[in-house]
């Protein structure tokens, strides 16, 4: 079977004033269909920036030196050649961090989300596009489609907003989707509900997921399997159990003991 | 409760939908009155009556007074507003077309078309406009395009140079990414969300530039370099008017004061504008 995702020796460097700063090095993972891999990490570990090398939206002086990266197969990203064009949208959905900002404040959501769609399926007649647009959000758990679509974000709640954002990665129905922190700004009921819909997405559609969060409990309640950063290395990679039970770095042991026990 | 809310006072009185009509309406009033100024029973402007020289504001026939060579200031002021509304406008325009264009440019793709933008915009705003506009038009004869070009030059550093920033700022912004993860194409990120999520500052912008480029018309033609007679413009009598001063006022202020009320509607009108066009500040 061909890995959903598969990333070889990748490291990725920073251009500064006082020369190339390495943020990721030597990271290997792989992802098969139907899994939550979880990437968990402290603020500047790296794992933002693997996740959206994936997608090739690094800062134009961020660059990966070297190793691959390679979706369904198809290689994207090896020293001097990228592809990422075939796999925005279409395999690899992005839902971003942050409530306020990841839709556009001027465009009404459902605009939004078609634009995407047709992106990808240039043919589809405005009808079907519309109908496509609405289901989404309505698998999206909202009870009234239409309305959320006509919506400007700010007249949406931070969780209504998130599970558009969820819905504007997802209406292309890509193989993998990548949640980057995408709950962290929200508070612990609407961020259940978000991890709740999260996980039923990904049962359903047979779909891969990477979750990144700095929050261990919550990598634990989602993912099958979680990858520990630490200062753009993976320190730690195993099943979830392997990882919460009987951690073999002290980095993990330490991550696990700052969760507050109740 | 409403009525609480209701008596709330309002953030500025420069807002929604009724102040757009209340500044826009002498604009328009001013455009039709221009437009129309040859259908309108006015004694031609540039017609002298020496007998009839520096009459004050309200002698008989010459409503607003008359300058030194007993020209009809009320004539030449509506024929001005001709010259300097589609200098202003036009001047604005391209200024505003061309700024902006680069500086998203600039801001979106950054690397070299940033490197050479900024370098055209540093090089821009070091050069003295009027030494430039001299050179300019002494090179290329004068004449209505050269001195439109010499103004959109004049003014389309200040767009290129605050839409770049604006743009470097929003191109990070999640939406953009969640865009570019999606597949949209730049161009269209461009064109659908970072320039209409900065329509507010082009608008505002070109509002303040309308009024500077309608001052450097003024300038330039008080160098000589702009509009001469037989052509009229509010700054080329504003210029005319400043050596009688002292014993004819109204041959500087009248003009003068036309600039100034003109200038202040459109930078009005800019602020009610950029208040309606922006769903967010929008009342229901």
């Amino acid at each position: 079977m061909t890995a959903l995702l598969d990333i070889q020796g990748l490291t990725i460097t920073a251009a500064t004033s006082r020369g190339a700063v390495p943020l990721v090095r030597d990271v290997s993972m792989s992802l098969d269909p139907g899994e939550v891999l979880g990437i968990v990490g402290e603020s500047g570990s790296g794992k933002t920036t693997t996740v959206r090398s994936i997608v090739g939206l690094l800062d134009p002086n961020v660059s990966v030196t070297s190793g691959s990266i390679s979706v369904l197969g198809r290689t994207v990203s090896e020293p001097g050649r990228e592809d990422y064009e075939s796999i925005r949208g279409r395999h690899v959905g992005v839902i971003f961090q942050g409530t306020g900002s990841s839709l556009d404040p001027l465009m009404r959501v459902g605009k939004q989300i078609i634009e995407v769609l047709r992106r990808h399926r240039r043919q589809i007649p405005p009808a079907q596009a519309k109908q496509t647009m609405l289901e989404t959000i309505g698998a999206m758990g909202f009870a009234d489609p239409e309305r959320v679509a006509r919506s400007y974000p700010h007249e949406l709640s931070g969780g209504m907003r998130q599970r558009v954002s969820i819905a504007l990665a997802m209406v292309t129905r890509p193989e993998l989707l990548i949640a980057d922190e995408c709950t962290s700004a929200l508070d612990v009921t609407t961020q259940k509900s978000v991890i709740a819909l999260l996980s039923s997405l990904v049962s359903e559609n047979d779909m891969g997921m990477i979750f990144v969060t700095h929050d261990l409990m919550l990598a634990q309640e989602l993912c099958d399997r979680i990858c520990v950063m630490r200062r753009g290395q993976v320190v730690e990679l195993g099943t979830t159990e392997q990882v919460m039970e009987s951690p073999r770095e002290d980095y993990t042991k330490a991550l696990l003991e700052a969760i507050p026990s109740w | 409760m409403t009525a609480v809310v209701d008596s709330m006072p309002r953030a500025g009185f420069v807002r929604g939908r009724g102040a757009v009509i209340g500044f826009g309406a002498p604009l328009v009033l001013l455009l039709i009155v221009a437009i129309l100024a040859p259908l309108l029973p006015l004694p031609d402007p540039n017609l002298q009556d020496l007998g009839a020289s520096l009459l004050a504001p309200g002698s008989p026939g010459h409503a607003l007074g008359t300058d030194q060579l007993g020209r009809d200031i009320l004539s030449r002021l509506v024929y001005g507003a001709r010259l300097s509304l589609l200098i202003g406008a036009i001047g604005m325009l391209l200024g505003a077309i061309i700024g902006t264009v680069l500086g998203l440019l600039a801001g979106y793709y950054r690397g070299i078309v940033d490197i050479i933008v900024s370098w055209l915009i540093d090089a821009q705003l070091a050069i003295p406009f009027v030494l430039l506009a001299i050179a300019l038009i002494t090179s290329n004869g004068r004449s209505l395009i050269v001195l439109l070009l010499v103004l959109a030059l004049f003014s389309w550093a200040q767009y290129a140079r605050v839409i770049r920033g604006e743009t470097l700022a929003l191109r990070s912004r999640p939406f953009v990414l969640a865009l570019r993860a999606g597949g949209v194409p730049g161009y269209r990120i461009l064109l659908r969300h970072l320039l209409p999520n900065q329509a507010g500052t082009v608008l505002v912008l070109a509002t303040l530039q309308m009024g500077a480029v309608m001052l450097a018309e003024s300038a330039l033609s008080f160098l000589g370099l702009g509009v001469v007679s037989p052509d009229i413009s509010w700054g080329a009598m504003l210029s005319e008017g400043k050596d009688q001063l002292v014993y004819a006022w109204w041959i500087a202020a009248l003009p003068g004061l036309a600039i100034l009320i003109t200038v202040l509607l459109v930078n009005l009108l800019g602020d009610a504008l950029r208040s309606v066009l922006d769903p967010r500040k929008r009342r229901y």
